[in-house]
């Protein structure tokens, strides 16, 4: 295990969103395929220099996303009956699998289990470098407690699993044999009943080391209040930019609820009293992680003048299956090469 | 520091008090040990110490508790985190980060210290108990032993004056927890820490004792000297009964205080022979031959050869890693070998399915646990029973009889009980009912004493005895170097995946400074391992 290159957690986490963002967002396959390659060699780098984190996912990432994209396929070849391309015709008589299997529908199959397979590999990268600790320690101090709770769930995956092979293994000494659902029962409740006392115990040497899920002091009405008016403007900003078209307005107000909504955290954070040891520092390399996936989002999302974002959407049904093409939002997709870039070129330079 | 004035604790519910008028003192800086039966409430003792009864569990206590002068009640499990630190049975479950280093620092960033301050506690916490060296290692690589250390040095970090651990090295192996037993003297030693331990296995702890604190399951507590509350108490190690059985006064609580007695004595005993017993073996074989194999790529056994017999109780012994439990997993056919061959009776098993392997095999894992789902304890015996279509409702026959088995097991009474609502000791044997009700031909137990007070280990051995002379072939993979010299016909020792000795216990055993148990420490060349065989020679003579 080599862990060569630190980035900060939350340069990891703008490089995820703007992952997750531009593989929710696209169909075209050019794009799509050049964010998944890019997700995919950062992934590649990240198994050979990372070892396997407490939240690391129970399937193999490429099995999973080859299982996907096939499903995917098959799905939407088999139930989406439009295209001009026709294949073969499966008789109208069988519900719902009936008519025309098109070339169009078994692509834009394809292209959705690809996105998805992308997201769970991006996932896969995140939760592989970015640590337990380093989660909670992102949290809002006012949120402390609930991110605490949540990195144990994450930690309690893999002991779940070691407990589950232990349950399988016992029961089949007795002579247990899966041959129904009733059969899950001698597994299930071992399990859970496992879980639940070890959720207990931890409970308990939690509070003896003096873990409280609720502040000495409670929490004063005006932030809760703050946060609520935060929430309610960011809400409403949002209906304006995209109901009414109202741009500035809309803006200016998602803008004042999240000074809101950041002031009621501020607030709330001070009456949970919290110390962090060794606080993770940004580095250069961490840096430009972060700017290079705010880039990918910018161009992307934001309003840039001069840009067309028509070639973003791909529907094979009605267009030409050739997708269109801009430069820039290719280029911009390169933004989630940064780790994987800076990784290579630091192991390049340790090797040296 | 510590002072217990008539304190009584019931459970919400419970109709009788687990703890019952409890009086008891405990001076600043003593090592203080906590024994008694299961079930006596040596936990709930232990919890009340930091407000975890009742603040946790919920219940009625009453009396007075002054630990640190503070009353824990009032002053709450989070309040008492500055003043008493808290081990619990298994590290795993008590660790909430997944790095050494970020374990320890959790009590610290609660207790929202300064940056700079906690740095400079940490350091100092990984010394203490040498982890300086593993403080960027992610705790599921630790060993167990090490994982109690770092569980230690998590409750000691914010510098209570108290540390209490309940049964911390139930869970390891020797080695490990004698790792953790030095860890432990040393803060008490050096730092003038007051440690409550409460352990079952009084023979590693003794010779540190300042104060043995003995909580019987009914009747008064008794606290004061470890010599005088031994004296009074019928629980304690082979060196204890021995020197009780002997007179010897002050009773010895280490091998070299012994020693002074044994010397003294009239040394014609030195040579008497122990008479072997001639066994009559049973139709059973199990025939394990050159077996190869383990978890994937990593070759674990490397050609294991051996014969378990019908009769006869082989004990199965070797560090951590020597594949003693990879061996018993083979055998029941829960990993498959790579190369070689088990036969039962000369009919080849290998391959075949667990199940089938498993109605002849009984295995009993190291957490019986995970074999118990049902509502009752009779339940369970039915489930294996159907599983194997031996049922009396599938048109099956028991092989046999599920109460009679209950009653053999002690267990009779408990029949409608819920199982994981029994004693760990208890929860064993209903464990091994629901293996044994198929009559299976060779039993095998992995760490089988692991938790259990002395009344529990000997309840068991007597049960394996019986067994043994009914024709079982029993094999019992263990640490327990007192167990193997009480029950065992036949000592194996594996290192490294293969067999380096095996042979009868006073040959294997006797000269071994690894496995030796107590007696033979005190008398060695003599072939003497228990307290019986000491005590049988001098009648002889």
């Amino acid at each position: 295990m080599s862990e060569r290159l630190f980035i900060h957690p939350l340069a990891w986490l703008i490089w995820l969103l703007a992952a997750v963002a531009v593989l929710t967002v696209t169909r075209n396959p050019i794009y799509l395929g050049l964010t998944l390659l890019w997700v995919g060699l950062t992934y590649a780098i990240v198994k050979r220099f990372w070892r396997e984190s407490a939240g690391a996912p129970i399937f193999s990432p490429l099995a999973f996303a080859l299982f996907v994209i096939l499903v995917s396929t098959i799905f939407n070849g088999l139930t989406v009956h439009v295209g001009r391309l026709t294949l073969f015709t499966l008789p109208p008589s069988i519900p719902l699998l009936g008519g025309k299997v098109t070339g169009e529908a078994l692509l834009y199959g394809a292209l959705n289990g690809a996105a998805l397979a992308g997201l769970f590999v991006a996932f896969a990268v995140v939760s592989r470098v970015v640590g337990v600790r380093a989660l909670i320690r992102l949290a809002p101090r006012a949120y402390y407690a609930a991110a605490v709770v949540a990195s144990i769930a994450v930690t309690y995956v893999p002991a779940t699993r070691r407990h589950f092979e232990q349950v399988r293994e016992a029961q089949a000494i007795r002579g247990h044999a899966m041959t129904s659902t009733r059969s899950w029962l001698p597994l299930a409740l071992p399990l859970l009943i496992g879980g639940l006392e070890r959720a207990l115990q931890l409970a308990e040497a939690m509070m003896a080391r003096g873990f409280a899920g609720t502040p000495e002091e409670e929490t004063p009405l005006y932030p809760r209040l703050l946060a609520l008016a935060g929430l309610a403007a960011i809400l409403a900003g949002w209906l304006l930019r995209l109901v009414w078209q109202q741009a500035l307005p809309g803006g200016t107000l998602m803008l004042a609820g999240g000074v809101m909504l950041a002031i009621a955290l501020r607030e709330t954070g001070r009456r949970h009293p919290h110390t962090v040891y060794r606080p993770d520092a940004w580095t250069p390399t961490g840096l430009l992680v972060g700017l290079a996936a705010l880039l990918t989002l910018l161009l992307f999302f934001l309003p840039v003048p001069g840009l067309s974002r028509e070639s973003i959407y791909y529907y094979p049904y009605y267009q030409s299956l050739w997708p269109d093409f801009n430069l820039w939002l290719g280029l911009a997709t390169w933004g989630l090469l940064a780790p994987a870039a800076a990784l290579i070129f630091d192991v390049m330079r340790n090797e040296e | 520091m510590i002072h217990f004035t008539n304190l009584s604790f019931t459970y919400p519910g419970a109709e009788q008090p687990a703890l019952d008028n409890v009086n008891l003192d405990v001076p600043a800086g003593d090592f203080a040990l906590l024994v008694g039966p299961s079930g006596a409430g040596k936990s709930t003792l232990l919890r009340c110490l930091n407000g975890l009864t009742p603040h946790f569990s919920g219940g009625l206590i009453t009396g007075e508790v002054r630990v640190a002068g503070l009353d824990p009640v009032a002053a709450s499990p989070a309040g008492m985190s500055t003043h008493v630190g808290f081990v619990f049975q298994d590290p795993e479950a008590q660790f909430v980060l997944d790095r050494v280093e970020d374990e320890i620092a959790f009590a610290l960033e609660n207790a929202a210290m300064a940056p700079q301050e906690m740095r400079i506690r940490v350091e100092e916490t990984l010394d203490l108990l040498d982890l300086a060296h593993l403080r960027d290692r992610p705790l599921t690589d630790l060993s167990g032993g090490e994982k109690q250390r770092v569980a230690i040095a998590a409750a000691l970090a914010l510098r209570p004056p108290i540390l209490v651990l309940d049964e911390p090295t139930s869970q390891l192996d020797p080695k490990s927890a004698e790792d953790v037993l030095t860890a432990l003297v040393r803060l008490n030693a050096d730092l003038g820490l007051t440690i409550v331990l409460a352990e079952h296995r009084l023979e590693r702890v003794l010779p540190f004792v300042d104060t043995l604190l003995y909580l019987p399951a009914q009747g008064a507590v008794l606290s004061g000297d470890p010599r005088d509350v031994l004296a009074q108490t019928a629980l304690g190690p082979p060196l204890i009964r021995l020197g009780k059985a002997k007179g010897w006064t002050p009773l010895p609580l280490t091998i070299k205080e012994g020693l002074r007695f044994v010397r003294a004595e009239e040394r014609s005993l030195g040579t008497a022979e122990t008479a072997v017993e001639e066994r009559s073996f049973g139709a059973t074989e199990l025939t394990v031959q050159n077996v190869e194999g383990g978890y994937g790529r990593n070759a674990v056994l490397k050609g294991v050869s051996l014969t378990l017999r019908g009769g006869e109780v082989t004990a199965l012994m070797g560090r951590n890693g020597a594949g003693k439990t990879t061996l018993l997993r083979s055998i029941a056919g829960l990993t498959r070998p790579a190369r070689g061959h088990i036969l039962l009776n000369g009919e080849e098993i290998t391959q075949k399915p667990v199940a089938e392997i498993c109605r002849r095999i009984g295995y009993l894992p190291q957490n019986p646990d995970n074999l118990l789902f049902a509502e009752t304890v009779g339940e369970e015996l039915d489930i294996t029973l159907r599983n194997h279509g031996l049922h009396p409702g599938q048109g099956g026959a028991p092989p046999v009889e599920p109460m009679a088995l209950l009653t053999r097991l002690g267990l009779a009474r408990k029949a409608d009980a819920y199982p994981r609502d029994l004693s760990i000791g208890e929860r064993q044997r209903a464990a091994l009912a629901a293996l044994l009700v198929t009559k299976p031909e060779v039993l095998l137990l992995d760490e089988p004493t692991r938790g259990l007070d002395y009344a529990a280990k000997d309840a068991l051995t007597a049960l394996l005895r019986g067994w043994r002379d009914e024709g079982l072939a029993i094999m019992v993979v263990t640490h327990d170097v007192e167990l193997a010299a009480q029950l065992a016909d036949r000592v194996i020792i594996m290192s490294q995946g293969e067999i380096i000795a095996d042979g009868p216990p006073a040959q294997v055993m006797g000269a071994s400074p690894l496995f030796a148990p107590q007696v033979a420490r005190l008398y060695p060349d003599t072939g003497w391992l228990t307290v019986e065989d000491v005590l049988g020679a001098e009648n002889q003579k």
